[in-house]
């Protein structure tokens, strides 16, 4: 069984034996570490980037002093360097985390490479939860995690209940209920717009593309807490998440507690999902790319790849938002649209080179 | 040989059929037809270009229109040719008795059947919403299209004299234009001395909107003794970066809020809380159908804003 599991998993080590597992969290050590590295590079890099121009040591400095220190910034240029650009890149990261670590749970748990956020309409069931809070509750600050929050879950639950045929859940059911899902809540998404007024239609459709402009402080301490909490939760579980790839009954024999696993992926993907949507609206493929991504470079055992995907994630959102937000600068365009323009590409390369 | 023949015979006996209904539907199409080119004979019919270059052709007495977005309809009751006015858009709010004829759906989804079923000779439409497929369809009952495209307050004034022409009001407009001119003119004589007030144009705050190069809002507030930090920005209402948006370093922010569209938008943007508009306490609601009507009632949008802009030359 344990072998079968190497093969499956692409990994050459082994999952028991202590020896093995000392290498194995080591390495897993070492790649977060290297990996958390380069995001901090990322992150100050894309900070001294956007559509006003900064003087760069100086923002540099001030970037290395958290702000403390001036470092020759006029007022104005550290508003706009702490105030605007570093709340929006942090926000990136986050949602960039919680999505590309939602996904590859996702992938595991479901034993479906397709199986992402915005493609088993997760993160439509989330943007219909924060439409209500918009339209109907109004308010801003906690309505929206919250009802998009219940939305992933239900979406989610959904998906779920409906993929389980009487012989149990196949990857093309799964796909097939996702697919029913997304365009029933599609409709509700063109449903509700048509009852708000024509102002904020034009600024919604922009929010649902994905975009990481106009959030809140809270929200943003919020979906960075949740990423960050959401990451280690789901990291604590890969190992029952290797055991599950194998398939459910098997996993079970081996003493994973199935029932228990999933719900504990189902509430805290949601959460992820959830937090990411109602601060940033729909950014897709983030889930299915990077994740994928991960596991074609470092190999697919979950204690490295749900941590790693967590953080390619970040980068990969960083640096997709930094692109739409300079490439046509003053003007700005939807994240969505520029993860999705360097992903799917992406994606059909590594495809077919493997 | 017989095996041979029945099928053709089958054939023939579907040509024959299908040769006799086309006929037959070809009668009924004449049938139908014929009245309406007698009633298209007799009425004499004129030329003339709409505001997006195409050529029209339209009844010489137009009686029955519908208008697609509110300005139109403003404009249309401003030169009293209201009573021609067979359909409407539900944002149409005003005058208040514009709000009896029958609405035909928002200007993003207006109804093709409702508007077919009312037997417009004309439509006025706005080149806001992009109705290209629905012009076309349009174009297909015999029914014109209008289209108004303005990007000043001078094609505003265009717009209200064309539109006055095809609807044979051009006294009533020749006055309407006689007042609303001399209102810009009083105002542009007050602010003329007057230092531009460096304005940013809050569209809506989250996503960040804002006005453009081709906005005729832009022109407004640059009649109104101000100048919009983003008149250069490509486009009529882009979506703008917040960072240059702050540091543009506005002295005045303009939220339009407070008309029919509610109390949307009535809150400056968080990026620009450290503004010195805000810091100055320049903040200025003002009513959202005003300024973004490119109608009669952009005059009272103008003078609102010059207002705002320069309340010192306005007390006394």
């Amino acid at each position: 069984m344990i072998m079968d599991l190497n093969e499956a998993t692409g990994n050459e080590r082994a999952f028991h034996g202590i020896d093995e597992s000392r290498v194995t969290l080591s390495r897993t050590f070492i790649v977060c570490v290297l990996l958390l590295l380069t995001l901090l590079l990322v992150i100050v890099l894309m900070s001294l980037l956007g559509s006003e121009k900064l003087p760069a040591p100086a923002s540099l400095c001030a970037l290395l002093t958290f702000g403390k220190s001036s470092c020759g910034l006029t007022a104005d240029q550290h508003a706009i360097l702490f105030d605007i650009r570093l709340p929006r890149i942090l926000l990136g990261a986050a949602v960039g985390g919680s999505l590309a670590v939602a996904g590859a749970s996702y992938q595991s748990l479901l034993r479906n490479p397709l199986a992402e956020p915005y493609l088993l309409g997760i993160s439509n069931g989330a943007a219909v939860g924060t439409m209500i809070a918009l339209v109907f509750l109004g308010a801003h600050e906690w309505s929206r995690p919250l009802m998009a929050f219940s939305g992933a879950l239900i979406a989610t639950l959904v998906v779920y209940r409906l993929a389980q045929g009487r012989t149990g859940a196949t990857p093309e059911r799964l796909i097939l209920s996702g697919v029913i899902v997304t365009t029933f809540l599609s409709s509700a998404i063109v449903f509700v717009t048509t009852l708000m007024d024509a102002t904020r239609i034009r600024s919604f459709t922009f929010w649902l593309l994905g975009d990481l402009s106009g959030s809140t402080t809270k929200l943003l301490w919020l979906a960075l807490f949740i990423a960050v909490a959401g990451t280690i939760v789901l990291a604590a579980h890969a190992r029952s998440l290797n055991l599950l790839m194998l398939g459910e009954r098997d996993a079970f024999d081996l003493g994973v507690e199935v029932a228990r696993v999933r719900l504990v992926v189902f509430i805290v993907a949601s959460l992820l999902v959830g937090s990411s949507v109602a601060s940033s609206g729909s950014v897709g493929y983030v889930g299915l790319v990077v994740p994928h991504l991960v596991r074609l470079s470092l190999g697919s055992d979950n204690r490295i790849t749900l941590p790693a995907a967590a953080i390619c994630g970040a980068m990969f959102v960083v640096v997709a938002d930094t692109i739409a937000r300079t490439v046509i600068a003053p003007r700005e365009l939807p994240v969505g649209a520029i993860t999705a323009l360097i992903g799917a590409p992406l994606f059909v390369y590594l495809l077919r080179r493997r | 040989m017989l095996k041979l023949h029945i099928p053709q015979i089958g054939i023939f006996k579907t040509c024959r059929r299908a040769f006799a209904t086309a006929l037959c539907l070809g009668l009924l199409l004449a049938a139908c037809s014929r009245p309406n080119d007698k009633i298209d004979n007799a009425v004499n019919l004129r030329q003339l270009t709409d505001e997006a270059g195409r050529t029209i052709t339209v009844p010489e007495t137009v009686t029955r229109f519908v208008s697609l977005a509110p300005s139109l309809t403003e404009i249309v009751y401003a030169i009293g040719a209201g009573d021609g006015l067979v359909g409407r858009t539900t944002y149409c709010n005003y005058p208040p008795e514009a709000q009896r004829v029958e609405a035909v759906g928002d200007t993003l989804k207006p109804s093709i059947e409702r508007i077919i079923a009312l037997r417009p000779q004309v439509v006025f439409v706005s080149t806001a919403s992009q109705l290209e497929a629905f012009t076309n369809e349009l174009a297909a009952h015999q029914i014109a299209v209008y289209v108004t495209d303005s990007h000043d307050l001078e094609g505003v004034f265009r717009s209200i004299e064309r539109i006055a022409d095809l609807l044979k009001r051009r006294s009533q407009a020749a006055e309407l234009l006689r007042q609303l001119r001399a209102r810009v003119a009083a105002v542009e004589e007050k602010v003329k001395l007057r230092p531009p007030v460096r304005v940013f144009y809050q569209v809506s705050d989250e996503p960040l909107y804002t006005i453009g190069r081709d906005a005729f809002i832009t022109d407004l507030i640059r009649r109104a003794g101000g100048i919009s930090v983003t008149a250069d920005v490509p486009g009529a209402w882009p979506k703008y970066s917040a960072e240059s948006a702050l540091a543009a370093k506005p002295e005045a922010i303009v939220l339009p809020t407070g008309g029919s569209m509610g109390n949307a938008n009535s809150n400056v943007a968080s990026a620009l809380r450290g503004s010195p508009a805000v810091a100055n306490g320049r903040v200025y609601k003002i009513n959202d159908d005003h300024l973004s009507r490119p109608g009669p009632r952009s005059v009272d949008g103008l003078e609102e804003l010059a207002r705002a802009l320069h309340p010192e030359v306005f007390t006394k």
